[in-house]
């Protein structure tokens, strides 16, 4: 308690640190009736996994008070052997079970599923079935990483592509652009999944294959850290441009219906969990400026609660948390946003893991960077990068 | 590919106190308050009295043949057509005996936040916290106005009153103490720890009480002994003027309730959190405001045994914008 605590007084704002606390201590309360009791076991349990976490038996214990379990650098002789706790991911209060959908039909043309999705499949390509590493929170400067096959989650993207005005008499235009664009993807791999202005869902990557969505990422639940998200999460593209203007959607109503149904779907059939379901703008990185949010798509709007998700947004970004990379740029954009928040609560994470290390901001910041290039390494060793890639 | 700028996200804080609402509404990093008294006044129906409140913008309501004035400016017409205002809620709840009290209440919320639609955001309204024996009348006035806040656009959901306090004067605590907020109907209690309710009460005693109490021992009119105890009453220990003197017995009798409240809640509370450090009690609400308010009850609470230490007794900054604050920050955290 006397770390939760602590750790809720280095954040300034009071919403900010109500929602940490609610996340620690459970949901916002009842209004009018006494929630302590059923929290009063939690001091005793949270106390206990304290004592046995600080002797490394319970790392559950930890990760229920927002600290992900300490690592040592192992592969840079010359850096001082701090001990670091990077904190976990926030987890979205109450994230939506998974919803039941099974497949009716599936040909040649469609497939189409049991809560009325159905997915075109003449764009369809193949790369390559999909295989990466994904590292335990707990050990992934040592653990050498764990393969698999199955995806992890859904990134979602928006084409950036030319819109012709959304006009009855522009059909011709809206058809021909959309064909364009669903040419042009298929012959690059670019994503599982493209949901053109007419709210149509476009198969261009096999589900068990990768696709070339991602590019340099980061993301990490509970458990377990993904780099480089193409071969791990599934790439889910909306055919539109990012919204300057503030709250427009940058996408219509069948398009949201469309990627709901498809969400529910892979949610359903690949067990992915909704705080995977996140943003290009959320897990883009540049790896050579060891920035957050080299890609901005996404960066405010996507209407998550619509989708069927929690507000993901609001989850600190992993790539600050756990790798020390800057987000300074990506706030800039993002400043008043849902985003704004998660990428401030990082920042804050990070500089109250640096006062508990009893490190500046700037050190501790580094060491996470090299805990990146190690981890970098370690792909690069296994012959793996050119697969998570 | 392209940067997007962001839908700025709002939220509302609402409390809905028996005297006044008041609302809370971050803009910036500031909050900005606005606040009327939740009351009402009627006179009668003509077109050119229609016309006058028109043409000067004075919040009103024609119904059958009265015109309705409500809000501030009730109080004013009161005086001027020498009336008592008239309340839509009465001891925290929606007042039953006034027929159109949810529909004030609901243009009452409109004035104060300029919006006849909510648009989905996020509003977070008190409520009191039951009395002994009185917890339906709560359900009833609570379902009512989540669903008028829900028809008027809002994604609302409700606070109780005293947690409210908590969470908007107990950030530096991490939200562990005691808050009260002494309304004008009710004074509701609620210990926190860590954010987390341990209990909340209420006493039917607050300015009301106060003030008609005052007004029946003293044969004057309520709203009289009202303006007399917001203007010039202060807590001197001695009083030469016999309301002044009235008014500090009732005062005393609300506070030794309160804290007798207290003790007992505590005694009856299973389960209570091993506090390991004295906790902050913070005082707010209009009958707080009263100049020696807060040293009185102070000295009340020293002479009582309670189970838990008292770091301070604290008067809220300002104490009328405190329970709007807490529902702000909590309609804040729940985005």
């Amino acid at each position: 308690m006397r770390l939760v605590e602590w750790r809720a007084r280095s954040f300034s704002d009071p919403a900010q640190r109500l929602q940490f606390l609610q996340r620690r201590l459970g949901p916002f309360p009842d209004s009018r009736r006494s929630s302590w009791r059923a929290l009063t076991r939690m001091p005793i349990l949270t106390t206990l996994g304290l004592a046995l976490a600080g002797i490394g038996l319970i790392p559950a214990s930890r990760r229920a008070l927002g600290l992900a379990l300490p690592f040592v650098l192992a592969s840079a002789p010359a850096t001082p052997k701090v001990q670091m706790t990077p904190p976990s991911i926030a987890r979205s209060a109450a994230a939506p079970s998974l919803p039941h959908v099974w497949q009716v039909e599936a040909n040649h043309q469609f497939d189409l599923y049991s809560n009325g999705l159905r997915i075109e499949n003449r764009f369809q390509t193949s790369t390559e079935r999909r295989t990466y590493l994904a590292f335990p929170r707990a050990h992934s400067e040592t653990h050498s990483g764990e393969r698999r096959t199955q995806p992890a989650g859904i990134v979602f993207h928006t084409t950036e592509s030319h819109l012709a005005p959304f006009e009855e008499g522009q059909n011709r235009m809206l058809k021909r652009e959309g064909e364009g664009l669903l040419e042009y993807v298929s012959r690059n791999h670019s994503y599982h999944f493209v949901i053109d202005r007419f709210g149509r869902v476009f198969r261009i990557v096999g589900e068990a294959d990768y696709a070339n969505h991602a590019g340099n990422s980061i993301w990490a639940d509970q458990t377990w850290i993904y780099i480089n998200l193409n071969q791990s999460f599934f790439g889910v593209a909306f055919e539109a441009r990012s919204q300057p203007k503030e709250g427009e959607l940058p996408v219509n109503a069948a398009q949201v219906h469309a990627a709901r149904t498809l969400t529910e779907m892979l949610r359903a059939r690949y067990g992915v969990a909704a705080d995977n379901c996140v943003t290009h703008a959320q897990v883009s990185v540049y790896p050579a400026g060891r920035s957050a949010g080299y890609h901005t798509d996404w960066a405010a709007n996507l209407p998550f609660e619509e989708l069927g998700l929690t507000n993901n947004y609001l989850q600190p970004l992993p790539s600050v948390t756990l790798f020390g990379f800057s987000a300074t740029a990506l706030l800039e954009e993002a400043r008043d946003s849902p985003l704004a928040k998660g990428l401030e609560a990082a920042q804050d994470q990070v500089r109250a893991e640096a006062r508990v290390q009893n490190v500046s901001e700037h050190r501790y910041r580094q060491l996470l960077q090299i805990r990146y290039k190690d981890t970098i390494t370690a792909l690069h060793a296994k012959g793996a990068l050119q697969e998570n890639n | 590919m392209t940067n997007t700028n962001t839908q700025i996200a709002t939220a509302i804080g609402l409390d809905v106190g028996t005297s006044r609402i008041v609302t809370a509404r971050r803009k910036d990093k500031d909050i900005q308050f606005a606040k009327q008294l939740n009351a009402f006044v009627t006179i009668p129906f003509s077109k050119l009295t229609q016309g006058v409140l028109k043409k000067e913008r004075i919040p009103h309501l024609v119904q059958d043949s009265e015109i309705i004035v409500y809000g501030d400016e009730s109080e004013r017409f009161a005086n001027l057509f020498h009336k008592e205002t008239r309340r839509p809620m009465l001891r925290g709840v929606l007042n039953k005996d006034e027929t159109e009290s949810p529909v004030l209440v609901r243009y009452l919320v409109t004035l104060l936040t300029g919006e006849d639609v909510g648009e989905g955001k996020k509003l977070c309204f008190s409520i009191p916290a039951a009395p002994v024996g009185a917890s339906e009348e709560v359900n009833e006035h609570e379902a009512e106005l989540k669903s008028m806040f829900g028809k008027l656009g809002y994604d609302a959901r409700s606070i109780s009153e005293g947690l409210a306090v908590v969470y908007g004067e107990m950030e530096s605590s991490n939200y562990t103490g005691i808050g009260i907020s002494c309304g004008g109907g009710l004074c509701n209690v609620c210990l926190a720890y860590l954010s987390v309710p341990v209990f909340s009460f209420s006493i039917p005693k607050g300015g009301d009480f106060i003030d008609s109490s005052v007004a029946e021992l003293r044969g004057e009119p309520a709203t009289r002994i009202r303006t007399i105890k917001e203007e010039s009453f202060h807590f001197n220990g001695h009083f030469a003027n016999k309301i002044y003197d009235s008014l500090a017995i009732f005062y005393e009798d609300m506070m030794q309730a309160l804290v007798a409240a207290l003790k007992d809640t505590f005694a009856s509370v299973q389960n209570m959190p091993k506090l390991n450090r004295p906790i902050p009690l913070v005082l707010s609400g209009g009958s707080a405001m009263a100049p020696g308010f807060r040293d009185r009850f102070e000295k009340i609470m020293r002479d009582t045994e309670l189970p838990v230490a008292i770091s301070e007794v604290r008067l809220a900054p300002s104490p009328m914008h405190s329970t709007a604050r807490g529902a702000l920050v909590a309609a804040l955290s729940d985005m």
